[in-house]
């Protein structure tokens, strides 16, 4: 009898614990994203890369300028236990490059889609909320931005910088470029959920009491379009990705810096001698961006509002 | 009557300018709230009841626009104040409670954000202060255990407690003048009535004055001092409840009494006013009720009626009003 009442308080007790925390539409989103196999399997993958890149330093057995196989003749030499990729043309360890390649990766999806998202966040927000000749003028810039070959304006600017000053920025200037060329799309998307979201009742109610219209912006609705904008976020991520890749490949990018694109540059010229000099780089691009993709669908299936169970 | 007008409107139009046309939503409308009164707005759908009220606030959705007339809030014309000026009236002064509770709370914001907000935005508090007054508030709208509900989500509250939320929102400042606007007309009956009594309490509690729009006769019956009827943007009459009810006299008005369905009148079949509410971009000329009137004559299409008082305190914008001897439904 009294174990009994002693079980009941305690159901009680944690009903009370469970009660007394609201459960935001994140916490259901988290709840499905959980039970989402290939979105797990991508965050893994993401989580992966960034261990990498944290431990760097201590996970590379070598520097990755260091060239330790190339006073004793191991120039691309293939993959073994001293060399877990082998190595490229001036003895290089391919592993120690992609270990150290993976801060290079994130960088530059983290810092260009941090770029092309605050464009396009605040172009869609303000495009939407605004309308009129505000929102007419945005879109066309917009346009703009949308109908130019983007690769293709991106190596001429490239190639312009470097001509100007040799020296020309380095990898940050491939990100910032990635970044101001590639946020016209996803502008257009965000603008689209502001309109739909600014006519909701929930809007009109909050202008009934006394907000400002700063406040309506981005406290009301921009956690409204939250959603949109993450899962832009982890794709945009992995589009830049790829583009940096395919830069330093075409070998407009940085030399000097080491990303997989730039390794897949070097190893261009012996594919068919040391295939792991391109395979290895190449596959953790794929690796990276496939992440990405799968945590992007992921988050989406799991933010959609009109997934509801 | 001694009591002061806390609002009055006079004349006021508000025109939607569509590709369409120009839609006439509201056009010259006079009406007045006295303090501490509950005036009910009634009207069939589409009749500018809701872009009344809404013209009240100044926030008339685009392409919506006052062009003409005064509203006059505690003697301030409110149609002269700046937006910001306006911002500080809304909310504090003039408290909002919309039709559907489902879309009128931000999915995204938990119930003690989206109050707190209000009270911070109006009132010189903390947030710790304003959290205080939140829960306060939310036992004043009688929603159980409100130290634990306020964590809520819009969406983990039912339909009356959504209202009750959204009540307690328009009224955290205390303000002098409630507008609701079919506050009931989304939750089933049972709620319905709680909801009102609610805010009939609220209202004696905090000593304001209200304006209840909807289209529910029995609902302003139960809650009203006095009712104006208007009909596709004009007022038709203006007079106290008991008066509307047994001595309408506006065609109008004795045809919506008829239309209530009734389980005492043990009516055989639903009574329908014929026709529909006439197109606002091109009205009907004159009194704009004449097509579907069965008392109209030629002079009807001709001048527009005049809001005239045919008793103190009675007003009735209808040419036959003094010479027509129209019965209530519900008799005398």
């Amino acid at each position: 009898m009294i174990r009994k009442k002693s079980v009941e308080s305690k159901l009680l007790v944690q009903n009370e614990k469970k009660r007394s925390k609201g459960v935001s539409q994140w916490n259901i989103a988290w709840r499905r994203f959980k039970k989402n196999r290939a979105a797990l399997a991508g965050a893994l993958i993401v989580g992966f890369v960034i261990f990498l890149a944290a431990f760097d330093v201590l996970i590379a057995p070598f520097h990755p300028n260091a060239t330790p196989g190339f006073y004793i003749g191991e120039t691309r030499s293939p993959p073994s236990l001293k060399y877990l990729f082998g190595t490229d043309y001036i003895g290089k360890d391919v592993f120690s490059q992609v270990v150290y390649g993976a801060r290079s990766a994130l960088f530059v999806g983290f810092a260009s889609a941090a770029i092309a998202m605050s464009l396009a966040i605040l172009v869609g927000l303000i495009s939407g909320y605004y309308g009129g000749i505000i929102d007419n003028v945005l879109m066309r810039i917009t346009e703009i931005f949308l109908v130019i070959p983007f690769l293709l304006i991106l190596l001429v600017f490239l190639k312009v910088i470097t001509a100007i000053s040799p020296s020309g920025g380095g990898l940050s200037m491939v990100v910032l470029m990635i970044g101001l060329f590639s946020w016209a799309a996803d502008a257009r998307i965000i603008r689209g959920e502001v309109l739909r979201v600014k006519e909701s009742e929930f809007i009109e109610a909050s202008k009934s009491l006394g907000a400002s219209k700063r406040r309506i912006v981005f406290r009301h609705i921009f956690p409204n379009v939250l959603h949109i904008i993450i899962v832009l976020t982890t794709l945009m991520i992995a589009s830049a990705i790829l583009v940096e890749a395919a830069i330093s490949f075409l070998g407009f990018g940085d030399a000097a810096a080491i990303t997989w694109g730039q390794q897949l540059q070097k190893a261009n010229e012996a594919v068919k001698e040391a295939w792991w000099e391109g395979v290895f780089p190449g596959l953790f691009i794929t690796l990276l961006v496939l992440g990405f993709s799968l945590l992007g669908n992921g988050l989406r299936d799991a933010l959609d509002p009109r997934l509801r169970e | 009557m001694t009591t002061k007008e806390i609002l009055k409107i006079e004349n006021l139009k508000t025109y939607f300018n569509t590709w369409a046309g120009i839609v006439k939503a509201v056009d010259g409308i006079n009406l007045d709230v006295k303090e501490g009164e509950t005036l009910g707005l009634v009207g069939e759908s589409g009749s500018g009841k809701s872009v009344t009220a809404l013209s009240i606030l100044g926030i008339v959705p685009r392409p919506g626009k006052i062009i003409d007339g005064r509203i006059l809030f505690k003697g301030e014309n409110l149609l002269e104040k700046t937006e910001s000026e306006l911002q500080k009236v809304r909310g504090k002064e003039i408290g909002y409670i919309f039709q559907d509770p489902a879309t009128s709370l931000n999915p995204v914001l938990s119930v003690a954000n989206q109050l707190t907000e209000v009270i911070i935005r109006h009132q010189n508090v903390t947030k710790r202060e304003a959290l205080e007054k939140a829960i306060e508030l939310f036992k004043l709208v009688e929603i159980p255990d409100p130290e634990l509900k306020i964590w809520n989500f819009p969406h983990q509250l039912s339909g009356g407690m959504k209202q009750r939320m959204a009540v307690a929102r328009a009224l955290s400042c205390q303000p002098s003048l409630l507008l609701a606007d079919e506050p009931t007309t989304n939750l089933d009956v049972t709620i319905q009535a709680q909801i009102l009594q609610l805010m009939k309490t609220l209202k004696e509690k905090l000593s304001m004055a209200m304006i209840l729009i909807t289209h529910d006769m029995g609902v302003v019956a139960e809650v009203a001092d006095r009712i104006t009827v208007i009909y596709a943007g004009r007022v038709c009459e203006t007079a106290d409840t008991r008066t509307i009810f047994y001595k309408p006299r506006h065609p109008y008005t004795v045809a919506l009494l008829t239309a209530v369905p009734s389980l005492a009148l043990r009516k055989e079949e639903l009574a329908v006013i014929p026709g529909a509410i006439p197109n606002l971009i091109d009205p009907p000329s004159g009194c704009r009720f004449h097509p579907r009137c069965k008392y109209a004559k030629a002079a009807c299409a001709k001048e527009i009626p005049p809001l005239k008082e045919i008793e103190p305190g009675h007003f009735v914008a209808c040419i036959r009003a003094s010479e027509l001897d129209i019965k209530s439904p519900l008799g005398a």
